[in-house]
């Protein structure tokens, strides 16, 4: 039990640690890049960390529920 | 219980047969644009081939139980199979070059095991400019984003191949 309770304390913390740094990345590109929106690259960071295969069935998956809400 | 992603083991077992058959094609539009990491929605996977003509797409249709619907005047060409529904069959790119240029600056990717070739984000934000129509034009803006984001991010150009 206590190791489980680690092991989840240290994969939180590895996903906020993975976070700050890529706030920290994304705040520099927009800085370096004034026409650059936040939104856009701080997704396109957080999908660039994803598989190739998960990216596009993202796309897919949010473009079937846009077809169908409309 | 979660439904089964739409771009499942089927729609890799295609890519795969194309690849095999030695099919020259790129993926376009926005999924090559999400495969690059743009946060770009879209519902199907366009497909740019060199020849449509030749028969080793008949044969990589074949391998997965698909056929290919020739085009008429008013229909594109379609294939009908599993597998083969989520992809769309592109005849043309607007603003860019011929599929032999853009084919040699092609991106590989690996998509589940198989090692496709993409149209690089720079180049989709081309052909989405030169059509000028207001829904690929709206999209340009998180394609550059996302340009800026890998060109910022160590190892992300090319860390797909």
């Amino acid at each position: 039990m206590a190791t489980a309770q680690c092991e989840m304390k240290a994969a939180g913390g590895d996903a906020t640690a993975r976070a700050l740094a890529r706030l920290e990345r994304a705040r520099a590109i927009c800085e370096a890049e004034p026409d650059a929106t936040f939104e856009n690259v701080w997704h396109a960071l957080i999908l660039l960390e994803d598989d190739p295969r998960d990216r596009l069935n993202r796309s897919l998956i949010r473009g079937r529920a846009a077809a169908i809400q409309r | 219980m979660d439904a089964p992603p739409p771009f499942s083991d089927r729609e890799i077992a295609f890519l795969d047969a194309l690849v095999a058959e030695g099919v020259d094609f790129l993926v376009v539009g926005l999924a090559a644009a999400a495969l690059q990491g743009a946060p770009a929605v879209t519902q199907d996977v366009d497909l740019w081939f060199r020849d449509l003509a030749g028969p080793a797409l008949g044969r990589a249709l074949h391998r997965v139980g698909a056929t290919c619907i020739p085009p008429t005047p008013s229909t594109p060409p379609l294939r009908a199979g599993a597998g083969t529904e989520l992809f769309d069959i592109v005849v043309h790119m607007r603003g860019l070059e011929s599929f032999a240029s853009e084919y040699r600056r092609a991106e590989p990717i690996t998509v589940g095991r198989v090692r496709v070739c993409v149209l690089p984000l720079d180049r989709i934000i081309v052909s989405k400019r030169a059509t000028g129509r207001p829904k690929d034009l709206s999209i340009l803006p998180a394609l550059e984003d996302t340009l800026r984001a890998r060109r910022a991010m160590p190892g992300a150009e090319g860390s797909d191949r």
